[in-house]
């Protein structure tokens, strides 16, 4: 266990210094990481403008919701890079069969297949609304201090799980599918928005199936001390980032299925 | 002609290949769709005297569309211009005796309008027809408002891929010129997505903002077009919504020409 831990340390390590080398493109990438996201956040910003508010809801709280939702994606996006591309440079070409040759995990490896710094520029720029919007809120908790991480953690356990699913489906469809991303950019997406706003399916799906509220919607009701007008509980929001990792192990057991009925491919 | 012609089938034969990223990009489309106008519905429903400029039902069609179209905006390079330029295969492109504009901009047409064309078809029968079938006639796709606007609009979206297709040409001759695809297709997405309507309808941006956000060339790709479909008043009519179009597309033509053939004179080549 603690010489995974060293070892991946490693790969990190010489992952960071491999991007490094080009600083010029990790600056460009990151920067503009850092205004498309922020764009999207003025595409929001001007429907308050012409309505007011977002349902209901004061720009305060739907900052915060945004800005938890794209810190959580932009960890799991930096530690899961080799599960997004795993499909086409793993199971494609047949490379896969070398990491199970490997006496390690192959989920730690994978995780050490690139420490990605690119969205650190969606981190920031979530963070900054994040920071924007509990300084707008009126009644921000104490429990807020703790939420945060706790939130955090769960949604980046959450986006990871997504991205280990989407690799595991690689085994059946040998090539990566986009249309995972409706889970990973169209979870953002859905996340931005106020739970209520949406339909009954919708909700069901967000909560239980992929519980995207439960790490964003949720502990934000804590954090701004709102009560949720469906009639859900306040202490949930408190334990329902847990729903993140139970979610995440759920897919690390799919992945283990997945691995266990590969058969190769490739070349 | 006949080579551009050519250019233009090759290319959308190769469009037409991936059935299955069709189906996967009609589920994406669909998604996207579903919670952008569940968010809309709710928006609307809860400040019923905002006078916006587009109604509820204006603006999910609004967004139909646009998800219909996704494809059809200016998202990068040319594929194969951009591996060309990595590779150093742009050689063969210059050695050709053709127009290389015409050659490229036929291959780039066919690019988006392979593409966007059987996604568009697909999800408008969908989230149109079916949906009003399936009883979902409030958040389904309105037919046009009229003849007149559906012929206007049907004009108006040739212009839109035409002028899609130049702006595809500025990122290609950017490409060559950077000799990587990744620059030019790291400012494409932002500026289509954020300009085009396809983040949020144009109408709906600060009213301060209307007039700059109509006359700047991204806006003709699928905001107009959409706005003369449903019926939307455009400052001085639909004659100067058309009249905008065929401005940018001269200027980007005219300029693009030109800054081609500088990059060209002087264009290094790298690779094997």
């Amino acid at each position: 266990m603690l010489d995974g831990l060293v070892l991946y340390r490693r790969m990190a390590a010489a992952s960071i210094a491999a991007q490094l080398r080009y600083p010029g493109t990790f600056v460009l990438q990151a920067a503009g990481n850092f205004v498309t996201t922020l764009l999207s956040f003025f595409g929001l910003w001007s429907l308050f403008h012409r309505f007011g508010s977002l349902g209901g809801w004061d720009i305060g709280m739907v900052a915060v919701l945004y800005g938890l939702v794209n810190v959580a994606f932009s960890v799991a996006e930096t530690l899961g890079r080799g599960f997004e591309i795993f499909g086409g440079e793993f199971v494609k070409t047949g490379n896969f069969d070398r990491l199970l040759l490997r006496p390690r995990s192959t989920l730690l490896l994978l995780l050490g297949h690139e420490l990605r710094l690119r969205p650190v520029g969606r981190f920031l720029q979530g963070a900054f609304v994040l920071a924007a919007g509990l300084h707008l809120s009126p009644h921000v908790g104490w429990a807020t201090v703790w939420l945060i991480p706790w939130a955090v953690a769960g949604g980046a356990a959450l986006f990871l799980g997504i991205l280990i699913g989407q690799a595991a489906l690689c085994f059946l469809t040998i090539e990566g599918l986009e249309v995972v991303n409706i889970l990973t950019y169209g979870g953002v997406e859905a996340g931005q928005y106020p739970l209520p706003m949406f339909g009954r399916w919708l909700r069901r799906f967000l909560t239980w199936a992929v519980p995207i509220a439960g790490i964003c919607y949720y502990p934000t009701l804590v954090m701004v001390r709102h009560a949720d007008p469906l009639g859900m509980p306040m202490w949930f929001g408190a334990v329902s980032p847990a729903l993140g990792f139970v979610f995440l192990g759920v897919m690390v057991w799919a992945w283990g299925r997945g691995v266990a009925g590969y058969v190769s491919s490739g070349s | 002609m006949r080579a551009y012609l050519s250019a233009f089938v090759l290319q959308g034969r190769i469009g037409l290949r991936y059935r299955i990223a069709v189906a996967a990009g009609l589920v994406a489309q669909l998604w996207f769709g579903a919670i952008t106008l569940m968010a809309y519905a709710s928006v609307y429903h809860h400040a019923p005297d905002a006078h916006a400029p587009l109604t509820l039902r204006q603006a999910m069609t609004y967004t139909w569309l646009q998800q219909s179209l996704f494809r059809l905006l200016p998202i990068g390079c040319l594929p194969s211009v951009g591996d060309a330029a990595r590779t150093g295969a742009i050689v063969y492109d210059l050695l050709r005796p053709v127009d290389m504009w015409a050659w490229w901009l036929s291959s780039s047409l066919a690019w988006l309008v392979g593409a966007a064309v059987p996604r568009a078809i697909l999800l408008a029968a969908i989230a149109g027809p079916l949906a009003a079938l399936l009883g979902l006639e409030a958040w389904s796709l309105a037919p046009p408002v009229s003849m007149t606007a559906a012929i206007l609009a049907l004009v108006s979206f040739g212009l839109g891929a035409l002028i899609s297709a130049t702006i595809v040409m500025w990122w290609n001759v950017l490409t060559a010129r950077t000799l990587s695809p990744l620059g030019a297709n790291a400012i494409a997405v932002p500026l289509s997505v954020l300009l085009s309507g396809m983040l949020l309808p144009l109408p709906l941006y600060p009213p301060w903002a209307q007039t700059l956000l109509l006359l700047q060339p991204f806006a003709g790709i699928t905001d107009i077009p959409i706005r003369l479909y449903l019926g939307v008043a455009i400052p001085g009519g639909a004659g100067t919504a058309i009249v905008i179009q065929i401005v940018w597309l001269a200027v980007l033509t005219l300029f693009g020409r030109a800054w081609m053939r500088r990059t060209v004179d002087r264009l290094e080549v790298q690779g094997a």
